[in-house]
């Protein structure tokens, strides 16, 4: 166990995903010549910021061995409950922020306690879990509802002296992520746990408290990510966090980490976020037909999976 | 076909009221719809309801194999969608090519599965992250094959047969589902396939050792649920006609709750085909109830949300008290 | 700590739920009223002047999705109406596939790659007025596509299908073809949709002059014919007696046909007039009744023709208006290509910009 995680500690060089997202840049720098402005690059980090933050709390999961497939409607959930709260309560913008990040947070923890308490497949938990929310999404509202705050849209499309706002946002995200996963105890003990529950549990490791503050983090990102997301519709819509689970467990796997726990890489999550990012940027400035797009980005993720595999023998299935 | 001892007997030790849990959730619920409205127990409406069921019943079939394996197969979904699609072309409305639409449909389907297999026995990914991929390509692929609109016409005689009513009563597609529940039954309990893929699940480190090929058997797995869900494709198609570009949107999941209300659980080695056959029907007997009582569609979400993860609870409750020998 | 659990989640959400209690709806989409008022808009005249522009031009396209047949025929003829035009040099076409997130990540990159005019179909209309804002400050010009008609700053122009108009005109045929009586339900489309909303609204309204027609149930059939065709089952199981639907989308007609049919109840039914939906018009010659209403396809032709005219700085209206028209079942018969797939829709477009 203690050389597995040394392992994660260890592991300073550049994460692979960057080599990647170099040559892409490349590319880019050659072909298309909108492609360099400075507008354009703060565009992709803007349009990159929610799922950078969705995918950060993603990864306290996955370090541990686990996945939730709840955030993505979490995030519908925050964005449509946080308009209707703006609009309901003008001018008391920080009590709603705090509100919105507390219920997030909330459902992250009851994701974990339920996961505790049942003894059952992340998976499936949270992929119930999933469908519970979005029920409730609809019974909130069927359409777009609510408005946004000016803060909360200063949050997701302002600059502060030519930076974006969200970008500050999600390095200091990022900055915590990295302290708490790569260089504290908690990290160290929910990376052991992700290598091997059985001797984690052995080790004498709280297991129950390192699920629970997990899928905390992960409801806190799901929330702030929902708020992002607000900022930048305006509104609440009841579908805005459609399938966004996915993308945010695509990004970490991209980033370095295998999906059964263990390891996991703050810079090659951000590496991976900022990949995707200038990939669908560059495939609408290259004038990619929509569809081929698709084909194009199914087949981008296969392949950097197929090449980041770890070395050791994984589960065959 | 080997009728090994060993792997016999640990087939019969799974334990049993695991199995039951399903089938005794299921005759609850159908003793309550009965009780709730008296046409409910009609063989009409009864047949109706498994008629509806029979895609994703059939492209559960499939997974089910996946999941025994402690794999997921999240592309299903999109397989079904390309089957649908590519046959209605294939057959480009004439009676003629009407087997060859149908065996079009199945070997994308297969085909696909075994490009699945293949990457995550030998390239070691993971299911969850590949079949995802793999869905968003097959997708792609789907859309730009036909520029977003289905342009294929189905043969004659295609649809009337399969929604037929045999005898005036019993309808073609519930045959066809529960002939694929038999074939799986079949696979997984009367095949050397089906018997390493108990093995495996248990544990696959133990199978290695005993010998078994673990790549070839992962492999063969997803090229199952690949030949189910295309499968589940000619179903649909039968059932709705031509009907966009996706109708399998979505499907991987309502199939995925279905395996585990099954119980065949992510645990590995435990379940099998008969539960998940237990399961389709009781979500579909429960939305059924809910959509007939006048539920609203968001209240229906959040039940289908509760029976998933309470079933799914129960089952790893009973698996810790009544599986223990299941355990190595 | 941990017993208060559930009372906690309990909490928020109840508190989360009498929140909603206050939404504003910007345009009552179940009044007749909005839609006269939307005619009177789209009349007034538009000072083309700030938007003309000398020289090439570059049209970009944001469509909320692209996987839907009618959606793609409309792409097609807006391929189509540009390559007519030879001062359009460049037509860039994105796909946001229902997410509004990425609708405003295209619409951005539309933007860095200097598009003049953007024609957008929104996944939500008021998700994307944020994004619609820069491309307004930026000087370009915005038309809207969509199901619902947009006034906004931002918006510059529509090119427009009056729903009510069309819902009005499906509603009163079939009011008309059953006689005014008869215990009816409606299939609509995605629940929440404004097109569910508006055609609701008509179908009620056109039902108070029918005192005898009986609304029986409303269903949400995501206009899908196989969901249609569930929804329709579960309905023939529920009532013994029902004798008419009110189905303007010809896909979803297919879908109600079939679970009649299935039932042996084919006599009972009377369907509203559908859409040019390939496969209806099928249905309509086969079986001799029923019509259709036009769904409005040249849309896409005219929102390109609006752009030009507002680059080219002509005088031109806030919108174009679409007319649908009613066929009877004779008229809707000859829509029918029988060689064609169901999927499908009748239009004039050459045959190198139909659907490859």
């Amino acid at each position: 166990m203690r050389q597995a995680t040394t392992g994660a500690f260890a592991s300073r060089d550049i994460p692979r995903i960057y080599w990647a997202l170099g040559g892409l840049i490349l590319i880019g720098m050659l072909s298309a010549p909108q492609f360099r402005t400075l507008s354009n690059l703060a565009n992709i980090v803007e349009q990159s910021a929610t799922l950078a933050v969705l995918a950060l709390g993603q990864a306290f999961v996955i370090a541990g061995g686990m996945i939730d497939l709840s955030v993505g409607q979490l995030v519908g959930l925050i964005t449509v409950v946080a308009c209707m709260m703006f609009e309901a309560y003008p001018g008391m913008d920080a009590a709603v922020i705090l509100g919105c990040l507390a219920l997030a947070a909330l459902v992250g923890l009851v994701n974990g306690e339920l996961l505790n308490r049942l003894k059952m497949s992340p998976l499936i938990l949270t992929f119930g879990m999933l469908s519970v929310l979005q029920g409730v999404i609809f019974m909130l509202t069927d359409r777009s509802v609510g408005q946004v705050a000016p803060s909360i849209a200063f949050l997701s499309n302002g600059r502060l002296l030519g930076v974006p706002v969200s970008v500050i946002l999600v390095v200091a995200v990022a900055a915590a992520a990295y302290y708490a996963l790569q260089r504290s105890i908690f990290g160290w003990h929910l990376l052991a746990m992700g290598n091997s529950a059985e001797s984690a549990r052995k080790a004498g490791l709280n297991l129950f408290s390192l699920t629970r503050v997990a899928f905390l983090v992960s409801g806190l990102c799901a929330g702030i990510a929902g708020l992002l997301v607000a900022g930048r519709l305006g509104t609440g819509f009841p579908n805005a966090g459609n399938g966004l689970e996915l993308d945010a467990i695509v990004a970490v796997v991209l980033g370095g980490a295998p999906l059964k726990g263990g390891r996991v890489s703050v810079a090659g999550i951000i590496g991976a976020v900022l990949f995707l990012g200038v990939l669908n940027n560059l495939l609408n400035l290259l004038q990619v037909p929509a569809f081929t797009q698709i084909v194009v980005k199914g087949l981008i993720v296969i392949i950097a999976i197929l090449a980041d595999r770890p070395g050791k023998a994984a589960q065959a299935a | 076909m080997r009728t090994d001892a060993s792997t016999r007997s640990l087939a019969m030790r799974l334990p049993s009221l695991d199995k039951a849990a399903v089938w005794i959730v299921l005759f609850a619920l159908v003793l309550l719809a009965g009780l709730a409205s008296d046409a409910f127990l009609k063989l009409n409406y009864l047949t109706n309801l498994v008629r509806q069921a029979a895609p994703v019943g059939i492209v559960a079939v499939g997974v089910t194999f996946v999941m025994l394996l402690r794999g997921v197969d999240l592309s299903v979904g999109a397989i079904v969608s390309m089957s649908a699609v590519v046959c209605a072309i294939v057959m480009n409305g004439l009676a003629d090519n009407l087997w060859l639409g149908a065996a079009a449909a199945i070997a994308c389907g297969a085909a696909i599965g075994l490009a699945n297999g293949l990457l995550i026995a030998y390239g070691k990914v993971s299911s969850f992250i590949l079949t995802l991929a793999m869905s968003i390509v097959v997708y792609g692929l789907v859309q730009m094959g036909t520029g977003g609109t289905a342009r294929g016409i189905v043969s004659p005689g295609f649809r009337e047969v399969l929604n037929g009513r045999l005898g005036g009563a019993l309808p073609v597609l519930v045959i066809c589902l529960l002939l694929a529940v038999a074939l799986g039954i079949f696979l997984q309990s009367r095949t050397h396939f089906g018997r390493s893929v108990y093995l495996i699940g248990a544990n696959p480190e133990a199978a290695r050792i005993a010998g078994l090929n673990v790549k070839r058997v992962t492999v063969v797995a997803y090229v199952v649920s690949g030949l189910f869900a295309g499968l589940g494709g000619l179903a649909l198609l039968a059932r709705t006609g031509v009907s966009g570009t996706n109708p399998g949107a979505g499907m991987e999941f309502d199939v995925l709750a279905a395996v585990v209300l099954g119980g065949t659980t992510f645990a590995g080695g435990r379940g099998g085909v008969g539960g998940t056959f237990a399961g389709i029907m009781v979500l579909v007997i429960a939305l059924n109830l809910a959509n007939v009582s006048g539920l609203p569609f968001a209240a229906q979400l959040t039940i289908k949300g509760i029976i998933i993860i309470v079933a799914s609870a129960a089952h790893s409750w009973i698996g810790s008290r009544g599986g223990a020998r299941s355990q190595h | 700590m941990r017993r208060y659990f559930m009372p906690l989640v309990a909490a928020a959400m109840i508190g989360s739920f009498t929140a909603g209690a206050s939404v504003a709806q910007d345009m009552d989409l179940t009044k007749k009223e909005t839609y006269d008022q939307i005619m009177t808009w789209a009349g007034e005249p538009l000072d083309t002047s700030k938007y003309k522009k000398d020289g090439d031009l570059s049209i970009g396209v944001s469509a909320g999705y692209l996987s839907n047949a009618w959606i793609n025929f409309t792409a097609q003829s807006i391929k189509y109406e540009a390559s007519l035009h030879p001062e359009i040099k460049e037509l860039k076409i994105t796909d946001a596939a229902f997410n509004p997130s990425k609708q405003a990540a295209d619409i951005e990159d539309l933007l860095t790659s200097g598009v003049d005019a953007i024609l957008f179909w929104p996944v939500d209309e008021k998700a994307i007025l944020p994004v619609l804002k820069k491309a307004h400050d930026q000087g370009v010009v915005t038309i809207n596509i969509g199901y619902n008609f947009m006034r906004d700053p931002a918006v510059t122009s529509n090119a427009y299908v009056n729903q009510w108009t069309y819902s009005e005109q499906v509603a009163t045929e079939f009011a008309k073809s059953l006689n005014g009586k008869g215990k009816v339900f409606a299939m609509l489309p995605i629940a929440g949709s404004s097109a569910a909303v508006v055609q609701l609204a008509v179908l009620q309204d056109v039902l108070k002059n029918n005192p005898e027609m009986e609304l029986i149930s409303a269903e949400y059939g995501d206009w899908d014919r196989g969901k249609a065709k569930q929804l329709t089952e579960n309905l023939l199981q529920r009532f013994p007696e029902i004798d008419g639907a009110f189905s303007p989308a010809g896909q979803m007609s297919m879908g109600i046909y079939e679970a009649f049919d299935e039932a042996g109840r084919l006599e009972e039914l009377t369907l509203s007039p559908g859409d040019d939906y390939n496969g209806w018009t099928k249905l309509v010659a086969k079986e001799g009744k029923w019509g259709s209403v036009t769904s409005g396809l040249e849309v896409g032709r005219e929102a390109v023709k609006q752009a030009v005219s507002i680059l080219t700085g002509k005088p031109t209206t806030t919108a174009v208006v679409v007319p649908t028209r009613y066929l009877d079942a004779g008229d809707a018969a000859k829509l029918n290509e029988a060689d064609r797939p169901d999927d499908w829709f009748k239009t004039d477009l050459p045959a190198e910009f139909l659907p490859q």
